[in-house]
């Protein structure tokens, strides 16, 4: 808690708008002793300002400057009453329905559905104009109004904690619900409770000046509001009066731009993807000679002495240092690693896809003669696909979900100048068959497919253009075993029919040492061991490869009474994917 | 079509919530508000219709649930009774006239603004740091923080008392016959330009930070990485792929703003002495027309609740993943 307060107060953000609130809350409450009474008809009818009317008079001759600041405290006063009030209302309701759930979180969540939909102006409109005027009446009609956005926020955030262990762990020892709720819950929600404060107060305020410009406020007494309310009243715009409206909107403007920069500051540091990412210093790459020198013949891709750094905030974070391998046309190249290793990022390197604050500090990626980084952007969207695709790791999530499967070959096959609409639908629904789908599908959305069946069609989308080398970043490991094996079994099966070269990136070693000629190990973004899966079967020399392979356990006959099913299927499939079945995992 | 029946059921409850608050805010109020109001049609009534009138509200010595069927009764025929600033017209004349000067204004207003705020955010979020996301989005987000009816006074006080350059007040000049010719229709473009530029000045901000987060959340998604790793073009990348698809949650953030947006275009009439229906909500407030106050807010909620059902509409269109359930 502390420390966040303490991380809230460096963001620049926070700090100016905390320090443009901080100035009228001083305001609201000693200013009123520091000027006139903002009653008194003290001049002529709009002066403009002069030395003994700062911000000039009002159409009926009281000093601006003094309505200005005397209106800041009963302003602020119920716009910050209102704001907590409906913070408290929302979450009690909110928390309420989202813990209990069932029969009272479906009432509940319709009558705040309802509030929700019902237009706050009108309803406030009807409500104030019944009930006795006063201060009280705003903050109660304000209430109202306004409750049912905060109480949909919380319920939400209920639902997520009311299945965390901290909460489970009360339940058994008996707790009360309603203690659960105050103790456990609310005190978890402390950023929430923060954030919807602000943004109910910033609310508040607007809410507030808008009730009272229509006359709904006390117009006998000084705020923001009724101060605007006087000015369109004694005709400002008609006498050409700026002075009287200017003031009072600048000040609600400033207390609502400070309010709203905290709250963007707190979703800052709640939610870091909105926050820009670190500046990339620039580097200038050393050419060595080992880089320079040209591709052998039989050699695809030759990656030399790479290394990827990340911008963080205490400076550049290398995750790839100095690695550098050969695959030739044809061959499956694995590469493994923990996560955080640094092999996605290779493979994402390759194709140029790395996220905005990380880069190639050095060295250099050569395929089939061209320097990939050097290409400018437009041959780089011309190599990227034709030449290289790409596997995801999650198909679920890479295949766009608002477009069917056909518009994304479509568009694929179109950017690299291949084809009409209707060949390129023919073309899809060859390929599609090809990895054992069928070609109707060419008209279904991504949601329509299992996670299975996703991973085919990303396998089919990366063989659209006939690329000589795809890169297969654990392409099955979101997915249950048999599935997995099937999958692999017909990308193999692909990969000899068309004889494009892969490069496999997984944790799982095991797996890699039986389908790929050659495996790399990756540990903290340095290659510790290349070698031919025959010898690394044999007996790997690094301690890590070692360390690696024993980690995952291995199955053998005697571990089961009978066969897992997945060996049943193993019976039908090719020696490699025995093989990894024996070495495979549960 | 289930979930269109579910969203259609939806705003039926909150219709009938709404019509039912208004029956019982009045009869809840402390004091004896109904006598209150009837007292000022007192002299302007005959005594005879003055029941005739109490009945019309539903306001009898009837026990409460015939008051409220009485109430919904003469809803259900359109009968919202009679105004009293207006007197002697039905509140469903004077409003129903103010209801298509709101839609016209307000309805421009609000698509236009959110238009062009979720393109600019799209653009501020592509050029992440460049200039439209570090200075024009919090130059809008600070105009975001005016209340609506200040910028229009403002806009007022410099382009109308200023500058002279747009018409100080009303939806059309006087002196020209309402029809449908040319002329007529190019005086009210000119008398809406003011108060419609004010309404999108003061909500652009917030639909551009909108679609701006959102679209950032969406460059950072695998669906992204593999639209750039098949080579597509940045255009096609930035629209199809990025702005489609961070488009969804701001139109359902665009239903749910849809009555908080035309309350504070309510409050933008009033300063134009436009003649819709915030313009009458004024002059409610001000001449206490309770009839007419409450016949605006059923009328405003049934307005918004129907533009929500086509919010949903459009979602359903946009997304084919709701289109599965539904």
């Amino acid at each position: 808690m502390l420390d966040s307060i303490r991380r809230l107060l460096r963001h620049r953000k926070a700090a100016v708008g905390g320090s443009i609130l901080l100035f009228f809350l001083v305001l609201a409450l000693v200013g009123p002793w520091l000027v006139m009474d903002p009653s008194d008809l003290v001049g002529r009818p709009h002066q403009p300002p002069s030395s003994a009317h700062l911000f000039g008079t009002t159409g009926q001759g009281q000093d601006v400057l003094a309505q200005t600041v005397v209106g800041a405290r009963e302003t602020l006063a119920v716009g910050f009453a209102v704001g907590l009030l409906v913070t408290l209302v929302g979450a009690l309701i909110g928390v309420t329905a989202g813990y209990l759930g069932r029969r009272v979180d479906d009432a509940l969540s319709l009558t705040t559905n309802v509030f929700l939909v019902i237009p706050g102006l009108p309803l406030a409109i009807v409500l104030g104009a019944y009930l006795p005027s006063g201060p009280l009446r705003m903050v109660a009609v304000l209430t109202v109004a306004g409750w049912a956005w905060n109480a949909r926020v919380f319920r939400a955030e209920a639902l997520s904690l009311r299945n965390r262990d901290f909460v489970a762990a009360a339940l058994v020892t008996g707790e009360s619900r309603a203690r659960i709720i105050a103790r456990e819950l609310l005190p978890n929600m402390a950023s929430l409770l923060g954030s919807s404060f602000i943004g109910n107060t910033l609310y508040a305020v607007g809410a507030q000046v808008g009730l009272e410009f229509l006359g709904l406020g006390d117009v006998g007494s000084v705020t923001w509001g009724t101060n605007l309310y006087w000015a369109s009243n004694d005709a400002a715009l008609l006498t050409r009066s700026w002075w009287i409206f200017v003031p009072t909107g600048v000040c609600i403007a400033l207390v609502g731009f400070s309010l709203t920069l905290l709250s963007s500051a707190i979703d800052e540091l709640t939610n870091p993807a909105l926050k820009a990412p670190p500046a990339v210093a620039p580097i200038t790459p050393v050419v060595t000679a080992a880089q320079a020198e040209p591709q052998a013949p039989g050699v695809l891709l030759s990656v030399r002495e790479l290394c990827i750094d990340y911008a963080t905030e205490r400076g550049p974070s290398r995750v790839v240092d100095n690695v550098s391998f050969d695959i030739a046309p044809g061959e499956v190249f694995g590469l493994a690693g923990e996560s955080g290793s640094g092999k996605s990022t290779i493979g994402f390197g390759l194709l140029r896809l790395l996220p905005p604050a990380a880069r190639i500090s050095q060295g250099r990626i050569l395929f089939n003669g061209t320097d990939v980084t050097a290409l400018d952007a437009n041959a780089l969207r011309a190599f990227r696909w034709s030449q290289v695709s790409m596997v995801f790791q999650s198909a679920m999530s890479a295949l766009n979900p608002v477009l069917t499967l056909g518009e994304q070959f479509h568009d694929t096959l179109a950017a690299h100048g291949r084809a009409s609409r209707t060949a390129s639908y023919a073309r899809a629904r060859e390929l599609l068959a090809m990895v054992g789908l069928s070609p109707e599908l060419v008209n279904a959305w991504p949601h329509q497919l299992s996670g299975g069946m996703r991973q085919r069609v990303g396998i089919a989308l990366a063989l659209a253009l006939e690329p000589k080398l795809v890169v297969m970043d654990e392409p099955t490991t979101a997915l249950d075993v048999v599935v997995q094996k099937e999958l692999l079994q017909r990308m193999l099966e692909l990969k000899e029919r068309l004889g494009f070269a892969v490069l496999f990136i997984t944790h799982d070693l095991p797996l890699l040492l039986a389908i790929s000629h050659r495996v790399g190990v990756l540990q903290g973004g340095k290659l510790v061991e290349v070698d031919t899966s025959e010898r690394l079967r044999a007996g790997a020399r690094h301690p890590y490869t070692r360390l690696l392979l024993s980690s995952f356990p291995h199955l053998s006959a005697d571990d089961a009474a009978e066969p897992p099913p997945e060996l049943a299927l193993a019976a039908n499939a090719p020696a490699p994917v025995r093989t990894a079945l024996r070495g495979g995992h549960q | 079509m289930h979930y269109l029946l579910r969203r259609l059921g939806f705003y039926l409850i909150a219709a009938w919530a709404s019509l039912t608050l208004n029956f019982v805010i009045p009869r809840l109020a402390p004091g004896d508000p109904a006598s209150a109001m009837f007292a000022r049609f007192e002299g302007r009534v005959q005594p005879e219709a003055m029941e005739a009138l109490r009945a019309a509200f539903g306001f009898t010595d009837a026990p409460l649930h015939q008051q409220y069927f009485t109430y919904l009764k003469h809803l259900l025929t359109g009968d919202l009774g009679l105004s009293y600033a207006y007197y002697p017209s039905r509140v469903s004349e004077v409003i129903g006239t103010g209801l298509v000067w709101t839609l016209g204004l307000a309805g421009c207003a609000v698509i236009i603004s959110f238009a062009v705020g979720c393109l600019l955010g799209v653009f501020a979020a592509w050029n992440r740091g460049g200039w439209l996301d570090s200075v024009a989005a919090p130059a809008f987000a600070f105009l975001g923080a005016f209340p609506y009816f200040w910028l229009a006074m403002l806009a007022l006080y410099l382009f109308g008392f200023g500058l002279g350059w747009f018409p100080l007040r009303h939806a059309y000049s006087h002196d020209l016959e309402p029809g449908l010719s040319f002329t007529f229709a190019a005086d009210v473009v000119r008398h809406a330009v003011l108060p419609a530029a004010s309404i999108v000045v003061a909500t652009l901000g917030g639909w551009m930070l909108g679609m701006r987060n959102t679209m950032v959340a969406t460059l950072g998604t695998d669906t992204l990485r593999l639209a750039h790793a098949k080579g597509l073009p940045p255009r096609q990348v930035m629209f199809r792929y990025a702005a489609r698809n961070a488009l969804l949650p701001n139109v359902t953030s665009f239903g749910m703003a849809l009555g908080f947006v035309l309350s504070g275009s309510l409050l933008t009439e009033i300063v134009f002495s436009y003649p819709g229906t915030g313009y009458l909500l004024i002059l409610a407030v001000r001449n206490q027309d309770y009839p007419l106050m409450q016949g605006l807010f059923l009328v405003i909620t049934l307005a918004v609740l129907a533009a929500n059902f086509a919010v949903d509409m459009l979602c359903l269109w946009l997304d084919p993943r709701t289109r599965a359930h539904a």
